[in-house]
């Protein structure tokens, strides 16, 4: 979460180091500390949810008990819900009663194996397992027909998990990028404007404070930063 | 994320994909699309909750099956912790000027290498072997080029994943996932150059008796018509 916040600004700072250079440092600020304050107590009624799990017996609850603890009684109650269900879902599927008992075997291990990874976030505890039992029938499908193994079921339907790395990813190298290339342009700037561009930009400063830490007059601050943005709106708008 | 997403999968389609009821290369199809479209993503996790739904209602036959041997086996394998990254397979297809990120499931798919064909009329075609029910591959149309009209004998499905291509029916940019049936007949051409990934039915193929001496004329048939698709 966090993280998304932070590239999100960034990226706002991008796009706007871009649209308008001219920008005040300080609104940026503002809208930084204006963003950050909400995401608290959104992520802590979240948690307040996770709090209320009610019924130590809902399949929820066993297997989060299977994942933190190892709970085999929990993972014994689960298996004696769903194990004819997995077989059920085999025989619709292969119309083989082998292949339909080596589902549960597969189906339910995956289930004991990926418990300490379930939670809430991921929907029911049924919806779960079902997803499971469809991925490893899939898998097993598959061997049986002797096709092609570059793809697995998990690679087809990734845990949201696995998502959220790759678009995060994705991002962070795009912002990457983006801010290689900004600070190239900064590079280009007389060493006066860059050091204004870094006091403001970089290191966060009010105009104020740039001024003093330059030791230099606030409106000669303020004339520098302005051509400095001037020029870089001038150098991103060219290549 | 940026474009707009015009063509998504037909619902059916979608609830398909989430009870796991289609072939191989289908689901790599759909899982890409998903992939790149947050709408479908959404649509694809209510699909899942409520195919859960159904498969729970679903009377079994009886209990005389137990399987409750098998819990002791289960429960003596360690359990998993962190999902551990798949690795990097290749993710990008580099193009004349520029690369394209894949989807992960078709970055996997193509891990091994692709083979680049010249069909022709400036297509470039490279399959990919995912089931044995479809012919799965990408297609690059190179800027201004233009396929010869064909029709389909199966169903084909396309996904853009870079540029763009029109035919009698629409403008398709990255993201969208199109399908076809037998009766359409088309032309795809593209202005500015498009890669695509799509899946194709395969001619039925007979097992048993008699009827396999129909194989080889379907498979020929299958093969003429790409041939002519390709030009």
């Amino acid at each position: 979460m966090q993280i998304v916040i932070w590239i999100r600004e960034k990226r706002v700072f991008c796009d706007m180091a871009e649209l308008s250079l001219t920008l005040d440092s300080t609104a940026m600020r503002d809208f930084a500390a204006d963003t950050e304050p909400k995401q608290t107590p959104a992520r802590s009624s979240e948690d307040g949810m996770h709090a209320r799990t009610p019924d130590p017996d809902s399949d929820e609850s066993l297997l989060i008990a299977v994942g933190n603890d190892q709970c085999t009684d929990a993972f014994n109650t689960l298996f004696n819900r769903f194990a004819n269900k997995v077989f059920a879902h085999g025989m619709k599927i292969t119309r083989n009663e082998q292949l339909s008992k080596d589902l549960v075997q597969e189906a339910m291990l995956t289930v004991w194996q990926k418990a300490p990874l379930y939670d809430l976030d991921r929907g029911t505890a049924q919806s779960w397992i079902f997803t499971l039992t469809r991925n490893r029938c899939f898998d097993m499908l598959r061997k049986q027909k002797r096709q092609p193994s570059c793809v697995s079921a998990d690679d087809i339907w990734p845990s949201e998990e696995d998502e959220v790395d790759a678009r995060e990813q994705q991002d962070s190298e795009f912002i990457g990028t983006e801010l290689a290339q900004i600070d190239k342009f900064i590079k280009q700037l007389p060493l006066a404007q860059q050091a204004v561009v870094e006091q403001i930009y970089i290191l966060d400063r009010t105009h104020e404070e740039a001024a003093v830490a330059l030791d230099i007059p606030l409106g000669t601050l303020k004339s520098r930063l302005r051509l400095a943005m001037g020029k870089l709106r001038h150098l991103i708008g060219t290549e | 994320m940026n474009t707009e997403v015009n063509f998504h999968p037909s619902t059916e389609l979608l609830q398909k994909f989430a009870t796991g009821s289609l072939s191989g290369g289908m689901n790599v199809a759909i899982s890409a699309h998903v992939e790149l479209c947050k709408f479908c993503r959404q649509q694809t996790s209510e699909f899942e909750a409520k195919a859960a739904i159904d498969w729970l209602q679903m009377p079994t036959e009886s209990d005389e099956s137990d399987f409750s041997d098998l819990v002791a086996g289960i429960i003596k394998q360690p359990q998993i912790d962190s999902i551990g990254s798949n690795g990097s397979a290749l993710n990008e297809i580099h193009m004349l000027d520029h690369s394209v990120r894949l989807p992960k499931v078709l970055a996997k798919a193509a891990a091994e290498g692709l083979v680049w064909k010249q069909l022709g009329g400036g297509i470039n075609q490279a399959e990919l072997s995912l089931d044995d029910e479809t012919q799965c591959e990408f297609i690059y149309m190179k800027p201004g080029s233009q396929t010869p009209v064909h029709k389909h004998q199966g169903s084909e499905i396309t996904l853009v994943l870079d540029g763009s291509f029109s035919d009698e029916l629409g403008h398709y940019n990255p993201s969208d996932f199109i399908a076809r049936s037998g009766s359409d007949v088309h032309q795809p051409r593209s202005e500015e150059g498009c890669l695509c990934f799509a899946v194709l039915d395969k001619p039925l193929t007979f097992t048993k008796g008699i009827a396999r001496l129909l194989n080889p004329i379907n498979n020929y048939r299958f093969r003429r018509s790409l041939a002519r698709r390709a030009g």
